[in-house]
């Protein structure tokens, strides 16, 4: 269902994405970890082209883009069959909660306004917000921001949700109700790839869990396989830094 | 010397009847440069190929002489391009057919056009990228987040200094009165000269000026609340 092959992107001289090819299954939930500059945000930033790769095909669903010879149209397309929750929520400041989740079904998908509130008014629902509607991103919580970020992207109903790093500009104690709603949505078949720290989560929630370092994918497996046998050393250095819980267990 | 404060009435009943003119001269060129400086924030704000350093230089210009010098330039500029126009293509029209109104109109706006994008512009910039870079993988073409998520925002963030210039630009027109339009500062003088009383008739001329500009600050504070309800500092 999505396809990244061969995808590479640099800033000047700096080869930020080396080749990487991943594949997604329909429904598949996919967390990708990895060090600090390895390239995480650029990946997914790539995949609607809010950076544009240098080289390398992206197919996502029926839309497939080359990043050799891509013209506008096409990106257009591709960013319809993804949808993005920021780090920062990136809510739209002058729009309420509702206005939000209804802009992009409104303006994109060109629903009429009832049958868009109405949708909107679900999905606000499905994150627990159904009795913030008419706030404004500046009187939510962080946590009540990102989770209409997160309705935003799933009114969408897009192919695939992009997350990075969804938590962690909350504070500690506003993580959970955050993850909370992303683990319902996975368990709802939505296929996500989520760049995350947060370990646990990322072992419990996926289907797969994909390790990147230094601008290439240096593993990938299911949770069990990763956290407990890894099988290449920077993984397991890496992990070793992020569970410290798992030295007591030695 | 006394105040002669019944001739400061006289005066002001007299200076009132150049409210309207005044208020044209404010108004006008504030809406046309308003479309003006959109035009001009945006160009510059998307780096458009051939406009931009056009952009850069008006409003570098502009922004760099005195509003008087533009109406000048104009009154006495225009008029001879206007008749080099007219022989070229045999127009049945003559230059000083146009009212001197139109040069000063036409001058202002270009001067509050360099000043309106300036405002636009900080507008535009304080609008957060990560909002623009969300309305993009939305879905949304260039057009539609420039209209619906830049604009509005950048709008309602220029409304105070929107409001500073429109009372600035109240008192600029004063200036009018040098190519003999009878605005409130021309109407003054003329009262004054006629009487030999220009204090009394500056101090009735103050006092309008003064009054016009608390209505635009009362309307614009309601303005400014209502365009920013979306923020907390409104709350
Ligand atoms: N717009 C940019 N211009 C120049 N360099 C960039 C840009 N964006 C990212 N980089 C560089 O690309 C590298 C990878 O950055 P990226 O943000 O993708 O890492 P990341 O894996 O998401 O890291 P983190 O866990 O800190 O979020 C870094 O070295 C960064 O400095
Ligand atoms: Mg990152």
């Amino acid at each position: 269902m999505i396809d990244i092959v061969g995808l590479k992107k640099s800033f000047g001289h700096n080869e930020v994405l080396k080749g990487i090819n991943i594949h997604v299954e329909k429904g598949e939930i996919i967390s990708i970890l990895g060090p600090s500059g390895s390239g995480k945000t650029t990946l997914l930033r790539c995949l609607n082209y809010l950076e544009s790769p240098d080289e390398g095909e992206i197919i996502i669903d029926d839309v497939s883009i080359n990043a050799r010879k891509v013209n506008k149209k096409e990106v257009y397309q591709l960013r319809k069959k993804s949808a993005m929750v920021f780090q920062g929520y990136n809510l739209f400041q002058h729009k309420t909660a509702l206005q939000n989740v209804m802009e992009g079904l409104v303006v994109v998908q060109k629903k009429s306004v009832s049958e868009a509130k109405e949708k909107a008014l679900k999905v606000l629902q499905k994150v627990g917000l159904e009795n913030k509607i008419d706030a404004y991103p500046s009187q939510l919580s962080g946590g009540q921001q990102q989770r209409v970020g997160i309705a935003r992207a799933l009114a969408l109903n897009p192919e695939v949700i992009l997350f990075d790093e969804p938590t962690s500009a909350l504070d500690p104690e506003l993580v959970g109700e955050v993850l909370a709603v992303i683990a319902k949505i996975a368990r709802e078949g939505k296929t996500m790839i989520i760049v995350t720290h947060e370990m646990n989560f990322a072992r419990e929630i996926s289907n797969r869990i994909i390790f990147m370092d230094g601008g290439v994918v240096v593993e990938e497996g299911i949770p069990q396989q990763i956290f407990t046998e890894q099988k290449e050393e920077r993984t397991k250095q890496f992990l070793k830094r992020m569970t410290p819980e798992l030295d007591y267990s030695i | 010397m006394v105040i002669d404060f019944s001739f400061v009435w006289i005066a002001f009943k007299e200076i009132l009847k150049a409210v309207p003119l005044t208020l044209i001269l404010t108004f006008v060129p504030i809406v046309v440069g308003f479309l003006i400086g959109l035009a001009v924030a945006l160009i510059r704000a998307h780096n458009i190929k051939f406009l931009s350093p056009i952009a850069n230089f008006y409003v570098s210009f502009f922004r760099g002489t005195p509003a008087i010098m533009h109406i000048m330039v104009i009154y006495f500029g225009f008029p001879i391009l206007l008749d080099y126009v007219i022989k070229k293509f045999n127009l049945p029209f003559q230059s000083n057919h146009v009212p001197i109104v139109v040069f000063v109109i036409t001058a202002l706006s270009l001067t509050a056009g360099s000043y309106l994008s300036e405002i636009i512009r900080s507008g535009i910039s304080s609008v957060s990228k990560g909002q623009i870079e969300a309305a993009y993988t939305i879905g949304m073409n260039t057009f539609q987040v420039v209209k619906r998520i830049i604009l509005p925002q950048a709008l309602a963030q220029s409304v105070p200094n929107i409001t500073n210039l429109i009372i600035g630009f109240l008192h600029t027109t004063s200036i009018a009165f040098l190519v003999s339009q009878k605005e409130i500062t021309g109407a003054a003088n003329i009262v004054a000269s006629k009487n030999l009383k220009f204090l009394e008739a500056f101090i009735a001329a103050g006092i309008i000026y003064w009054a016009i500009t608390l209505i635009i600050e009362t309307i614009a504070y309601f303005l400014e609340k209502k365009a920013k309800s979306y923020s907390r500092s409104a709350f």
